[in-house]
């Protein structure tokens, strides 16, 4: 109770919720009283018998040290010795034998010792209750008194038959007394035995009394101890139960969420299917001569249908990010003409409202740096976006900055957006990042979006190791901090994508293309693209037509690339590809497979490499992607006729240039450089082939296959300088027994593309012919 | 080794030593006979049984010490040889020791009791001789205030006044 006074003393006086709390101290079920009154008792209990026990012992111990029963031998003796003496005194008074002095001397001496005795104090106190025991005493004292004057230690008379007989009356006397002595003593002590036995019995009986209720306690108190264990088993079970359903109900809600982000998945494929179709009628559409309101009203549509797609990307990118399978695709960027895209892109939504826009990039900021150039945008542009949707006038602000590492902090890269627009005071700045959530509930019929752009942002900030933080006063205006990691990038390895525009010379071919495609719509807008490029489209509405279309085609007019789309009915996408990649045909091996697919997953990327196809399109299908993709595969010499805004193709991160100039030039002291070129061209020529026999190895897991091809192709490679192709096939003869295989399979496409781009890189430096 | 095992050899060995001195001739009394050891003797001076006066005794090493007892209120001193010396000396072998007193009163006595217990024939009592009605002249007696285990009824029992004769069994 003392300690329970004790903090409620300590407690602060303010606070009432501590104060009367006291109970929790004590278990929530409580632990009866009657347990520490039945402990009390037990305790007590053991205590009584401890005392009892000490009693007896203590009983036993007097009885052996005291030893009354010894008192009634003395008295006995006393008694024999006294009859003794009669005798030898009887005999010392008959005048017919002679006197025996000595044996008369004995016998008195006895006498008088055992006499001694009755005197001691122990004798006393056992007798001392008995009135005749002091008045017998008393008179043997004075028998002797008087015999001492003839046989003391000191005689003063003379010892004589006479003078014998004359006191032999008084001896004579003393024999009833002395018996009865005997007799009172025999009776006394027989009394004590039977109290003693008495006391002993009832020392007994309350020893079993305590030991039974001794027994009756521990039994009750193990009684309770068990009931005490069987409710706390009881508990730790019911705990067990309920770990079990909420284990259970964790993996309901898991399995639920999975189920949504699948759903999600899914339904994106299923809304991006038609809506690829509607945008690329619309986009159709514009080119067939409309008048100016049915432009106008082309526009209208068009504008939807984007708000409408940046939704879906909305949702699709915070499905990805809440199932953990967004992945970033690091290349070298040029964040100089990344702000360019950016600037290029917001300037009209800037323009249209009257608003200054400045992008600015800090001298310090390197030039390039490594990054997913895509996501980097779409974080930009979320930013920029807000800005100038909240901004009524003024200008808005993006300024680009690097801080050097300090310590232990990494060097970062900092896009600062900064406006002038509407503000936000604390309260809405709290709930700013929250899902669906929008700066001022009122402003959001006004400005529209998901509610997801900031939040994805902030996700994809953190993906990239970075973040975004906000500084805002109402009416004033924002500012908004996006900063991640700054990865420098070599100066020395330019990106390939810039290298290889420079070096791809133009030159277009008709391509004839197979389109696996179940849409209708779909396969009209493939058509429109593919004829707007100057290609031959044909059709097929499910995986296993395809693999018919291949087989009839045969290797006399082969088709020249296959859109592959993955979702089909009878066969999908990635069956139709491997069963393909199993024809007998050559053409049906090599020809190039590009799948088409709502999913921007990159497992699902995965597994079409895994099955063999050489590229990946997601839905819907802009125009620039279809020429970009047909351009890796194809070279320069299909339709260039458009643009090429799009992120560029990753790359390795320190990737080795596609010609060491230093092997060259130890090649060409060996050897004419015509010569070399020959050598060049003829291994540029047998690489298709050679991608053909990874490829066929790729599919059938054959590593052993997989590292002799990539040996082999190093070996030449390293001869002739191809250094970016001679790397490539060393990580493919590396990795070939133990990468995963779609791993394996990027390589292998990595080696396709540099194939390509060495060819142009060769020309360039005049060591190859023209294909 | 135990003390008592320890003892019990140093008496063995007191034994055999003062049976060995014993064999040689043990005196004739040449004053009143006090006690006899009769029974299993080695060396006796008078038919089969030992005979000792009190100066025979007295010329026997002297042991003393004060005890209490049930006999005597307080501690008294007592003085005289050792039982085994008194034994050996009349060159006694055997199991048992029965101690009779003038009063035909005896009682039985391990031997091994004279080997771990310092028992003596105590012949003086607080230095004086000890009179018939004093329970003298002989008392054997044991050093009860050295050991607890000695205080009950089974040694204050053997431990005879009015000794007279010791039968060696």
């Amino acid at each position: 109770m003392a300690a329970t006074d004790h903090r409620r003393a300590l407690a602060p006086p303010g606070n009432p919720a501590v104060t009367p709390d006291v109970a929790p101290d004590r278990p929530p079920t409580g632990r009866p009283p009657w347990l520490g009154v039945l402990g009390l008792g037990l305790g007590l209990v053991l205590l009584a018998v401890a005392l009892v026990q000490g009693r007896q012992a203590t009983l036993l111990n007097q009885a052996v040290q005291l030893s009354d029963d010894y008192v009634v031998l003395t008295v006995y003796q006393a008694e024999t010795e006294y009859l003794r003496l009669r005798d030898q005194w009887h005999r010392a008074t008959d005048e017919r034998v002679p006197l025996d002095r000595g044996a008369l001397q004995l016998r008195y001496d006895i006498w008088v010792s055992r006499i001694g005795l009755l005197h001691d104090s122990r004798t006393n106190r056992v007798m001392s209750g008995q009135v005749d025991f002091a008045q017998t005493l008393a008179r043997i004292d004075l028998f002797i008194h008087e015999a001492d004057t003839l046989l003391g230690p000191k005689p003063t008379r003379v010892l004589s038959g006479e003078s014998l007989r004359a006191l032999e009356p008084a001896l004579m006397a003393l024999g009833s007394p002395i018996h009865g002595m005997s007799l009172s003593a025999a009776h006394y002590v027989g009394d004590h035995v039977a109290r003693r036995n008495e006391a002993v019995r009832h020392h007994n009986q309350v020893g079993i009394a305590l030991t039974v209720f001794l027994s009756a306690l521990t039994l009750a108190f193990g009684l309770i101890s068990l009931r005490q264990m069987r409710q706390l088993e009881q508990r730790r079970k019911a705990l067990e139960n309920l770990a079990t359903s909420l284990r259970q109900a964790r993996r309901d809600a898991e399995a639920a969420s999975d189920a949504k982000s699948v759903f999600l998945a899914n339904m994106s494929h299923e809304i991006r299917t038609p809506f690829h179709g509607l945008m690329g009628m619309l986009s159709l559409l514009r080119e067939t001569g409309l008048n100016a309101r049915q432009i106008d009203y082309l526009r209208t549509a068009t504008e939807s249908a984007d708000h409408l797609l940046a939704l879906l990307n909305d949702i699709l990118d915070m499905s990805q990010l809440e199932s953990g399978r967004m992945s970033l695709a690091l290349a070298s960027v040029d964040l100089r003409a990344l702000l360019r895209d950016v600037e290029a892109l917001m300037r009209p939504q800037a323009t249209a409202k009257h608003l200054a826009l400045h992008l600015d990039a800090d001298p310090s900021v390197p030039e390039r740096v490594m990054a997913d150039a895509t996501r980097v945008k779409q974080v930009v542009f979320n930013l920029l976006s807000n800005a100038i949707k909240f901004s009524e006038q003024g200008a808005v602000v993006l300024d680009l900055r690097s801080r050097e590492a300090v310590n232990e902090q990494p060097a970062t890269l900092e896009f600062i957006v900064s406006d002038t627009g509407i503000g936000m005071d604390s309260a809405t700045l709290d709930r700013l990042f929250n899902r669906f959530a929008q700066g001022d509930g009122s402003h959001s019929r006004r400005h529209g979006g998901t509610g997801l752009g900031l939040e994805i942002s902030r996700n994809l900030a953190r993906l990239m190791g970075g973040d975004i933080t906000v500084r805002s006063t109402p009416g004033e205006g924002s500012a908004f901090s996006f900063r991640m990691p700054l990865l420098t990038v070599d100066a020395a390895a330019p990106a390939l994508p810039a290298w290889a525009a420079e070096a791809m010379p133009p030159a277009a071919r008709p391509l004839q293309v197979l389109v696996a495609e179940d849409h209708p719509v779909n396969r009209q807008y493939m058509a429109a693209l593919l004829e707007t490029m100057g290609h031959h489209a044909h059709f097929t509405a499910n995986g296993q037509e395809a693999v018919d279309a291949i087989r009839l085609r045969g290797s006399a007019a082969p088709f020249d690339i296959v859109l592959m789309d993955l979702h089909m009915p009878v066969l999908d996408g990635t069956g139709a590809t491997r069963a393909i990649r199993a024809l007998p045909e050559p053409a049906a091996a090599t020809v190039p497979i590009v799948a088409l697919t709502a999913d921007a997953f990159a497992d699902t990327r995965d597994r079409c490499l895994v099955a063999g196809m050489n590229d990946f399109l997601t839905k819907p299908v802009s125009p620039q992607k279809l020429a970009s993709s047909l351009r890796r595969l194809f070279g320069q010499s299909v339709g260039s006729d458009v643009p090429l805004p799009d992120a560029p193709a990753p790359s390795p991160v320190s990737a080795p240039p596609l010609i060491d100039h230093a092997a060259l030039a130890m090649a060409l002291q060996a050897m004419p450089r015509e010569r070399l070129a020959a050598m060049i061209h003829a291994f540029l020529d047998q690489g298709p082939q050679t991608v053909q026999h990874l490829r066929a190895a790729v599919r059938d897991a054959e590593a052993l296959e997989l590292r002799v091809n990539a040996h082999a192709a190093r070996g030449a490679a390293l001869n002739l300088g191809l250094a970016a192709l001679a790397a490539t096939a060393e990580a493919l003869h590396e990795g070939a027994s133990h990468l995963p295989a779609h791993e394996i399979a990027r390589l292998v496409q990595r080696f396709e593309e540099q194939l390509r781009l060495t060819r142009s890189a060769a020309l360039a430096a005049g060591l190859a012919a023209t294909p | 080794m135990t003390p008592s095992r320890r003892s019990l050899l140093q008496a063995a060995g007191t034994l055999l030593l003062g049976a060995a001195r014993a064999a040689q001739a043990l005196d004739k009394p040449a004053a009143a006979v006090v006690l006899s050891i009769t029974g299993r003797v080695r060396s006796p001076n008078n038919g089969k049984r030992a005979d000792f006066d009190m100066a025979m005794l007295e010329a026997l090493p002297q042991t003393s010490f004060s005890t209490r007892s049930p006999w005597y209120g307080g501690a008294r001193r007592f003085t005289g040889p050792l039982l085994r010396d008194v034994l050996a000396a009349a060159g006694a072998h055997g199991s048992l020791l029965r101690l009779v007193a003038l009063n035909d009163y005896w009682v039985e006595m391990p031997i091994e009791d004279t080997a771990l217990h310092d028992v003596i024939v105590a012949r003086l009592l607080d230095g004086k001789p000890m009179a018939v009605r004093d329970k003298g002249p002989l008392f054997v007696i044991y050093p009860f205030d050295t050991s607890p285990e000695l205080r009950n009824p089974v040694h204050y029992g053997r431990s005879a006044w009015q000794l007279r004769t010791i039968d060696v069994r």
